[in-house]
């Protein structure tokens, strides 16, 4: 019997020893009560394996009770917390699987119930929403500015509309300015002086009809 | 922080814990705890002088049995309760004891209303009164805190109310073993009002007593956060 025993090929005694520290169910799954037991003794190795194999069924409970993927990764991580913190309070002499389902419960009903609150008294706040009563405030000016500005320039006599067109929206210099149009620099330099005036009569006017 | 990195700061953090007693042994404990602090006093202050003629009464002799069996029951209850598993049933355990307690105050109040004016007391006995009071219920809220304290994250209004009212019951037996309170609205005020008092004290501050008792269960690391 002995001599048999020593003949075993060292895989073997490997997968026996393996089995004998990883406690599985009746039904195939790891046995989470003895679980819990070694890793209040201070098993670290059990206790990993206990909370890697908690996650995805305590995953499976909280999608029933939270919707985007971020709230129920937080109500697994805050059940695997508590479970951490009252591991003392398990007595292994008792089954481990209504023990969990008790505090995972508690915690996600606590978890909604926050949440409840949270959204009574909170509103997200967005782009639609004013932030001054004055009409003028909320308009999106950008655009505004950009397509009134372009109209306005349209509107001013040829000479002008160049002048500005080279020197304020195409950032040209005077002298590159003066060089592509052929015109001297004073005479740049007035019609942008006149173009600006007569754009800032233009706006005013639309200000005061507005 | 994602939950394969949080278990493994839960693994590195864990450390060999010792098991809790059963429930039942801890309120035990906790029960024991209430005699030391009620022989305490009696030593310290003395019984009530007509203390032996007052338990021959039957009204104070089943308002102060009313009192015990509150305590007692309501010190299991809270142990049972702070558990995860265990039926919120065990919440009603000390309610017969409870209406038997509380049915003889009132009996007490209206037969000495009608037989006497309400000139009993003086100031001098109401204030060591209140002294019996706060240090009886003082060391028994928290010790049953501290006992208690993992019950934080689970049911903690539950587990304080049922608390505060064992604590709230054996403060009343101190008050009635160490005084003379004959006085209709004193009787009332002192028993059923400590009680009621200590009871709404720990429903409403034992919740976060008991979740900054229970903060040095949180692993270091996740404190913060």
């Amino acid at each position: 019997m002995s001599a048999r025993r020593h003949n075993r090929p060292p895989s073997l005694t490997v997968v026996a020893a393996s089995a004998a520290e990883v406690p599985f169910r009746t039904s195939g799954g790891l046995d989470w009560s003895k679980l819990m037991a070694r890793a209040q003794d201070g098993d670290r190795q059990a206790y990993r394996m206990l909370l890697e194999d908690l996650a995805p069924y305590l995953r499976s409970i909280a999608i029933r009770c939270f919707k985007q993927p971020n709230d129920v990764e937080d109500a697994v991580q805050d059940v695997l917390m508590t479970v951490h913190m009252v591991r003392h309070a398990y007595d292994p002499s008792r089954p481990f699987g209504p023990w969990l389902l008790a505090i995972a419960n508690r915690r996600m009903i606590d978890r909604l119930r926050r949440e409840t609150r949270k959204k009574a008294r909170e509103i997200a706040l967005s782009t639609e929403h004013e932030t001054f009563s004055a009409p003028a405030t909320n308009l999106n000016e950008a655009e505004f500015d950009a397509a009134a500005l372009s109209e306005a320039i349209e509107r001013l006599p040829p000479e002008q509309q160049r002048a500005i067109q080279m020197l304020k929206l195409n950032e040209m210099s005077l002298k590159e300015a003066a060089a592509a149009s052929g015109r001297s620099i004073t005479a740049l330099k007035v019609a942008t002086h006149r173009a600006i005036k007569s754009l800032r009569k233009m706006f005013r006017q639309q200000g005061q009809r507005s | 922080m994602k939950t394969p990195d949080l278990i493994d700061t839960l693994v590195d953090s864990a450390m060999p814990v010792g098991r809790l007693r059963p429930p039942l042994v801890r309120a035990a404990l906790w029960l024991l705890f209430a005699v030391l602090v009620l022989v305490v006093l009696t030593v310290a202050h003395g019984v009530r002088p007509d203390l032996s003629e007052r338990l021959r009464q039957p009204t104070f002799a089943v308002g102060m049995f009313g009192a015990l069996a509150t305590g007692v029951l309501a010190a299991v209850a809270s142990f049972k309760v702070s558990l995860p598993d265990s039926s919120r049933s065990w919440l009603l355990l000390p309610l017969p004891a409870l209406i038997l307690w509380v049915s003889t105050i009132g009996y007490g109040c209206l037969t000495d209303w009608v037989s006497m004016g309400p000139n009993g007391v003086r100031m001098g006995e109401a204030v060591r009164c209140f002294a019996t009071l706060l240090l009886t219920s003082a060391p028994l809220s928290i010790a049953m805190l501290v006992m208690v304290r993992y019950a934080a994250l689970l049911r903690p209004t539950a587990v304080c109310m049922s608390g505060g009212l064992a604590v709230a019951a054996m403060t009343s037996i101190a008050l009635s073993l160490l005084h003379e309170l004959d006085a209709t609205v004193m009787i009332l005020i002192w028993n059923l009002g400590s009680a009621a008092l200590i009871a709404g004290l720990a429903s409403v501050f034992g919740r976060s007593l008991l979740a900054w008792i229970a903060l040095p269960l949180t692993p270091t690391a996740l404190r913060s956060s």
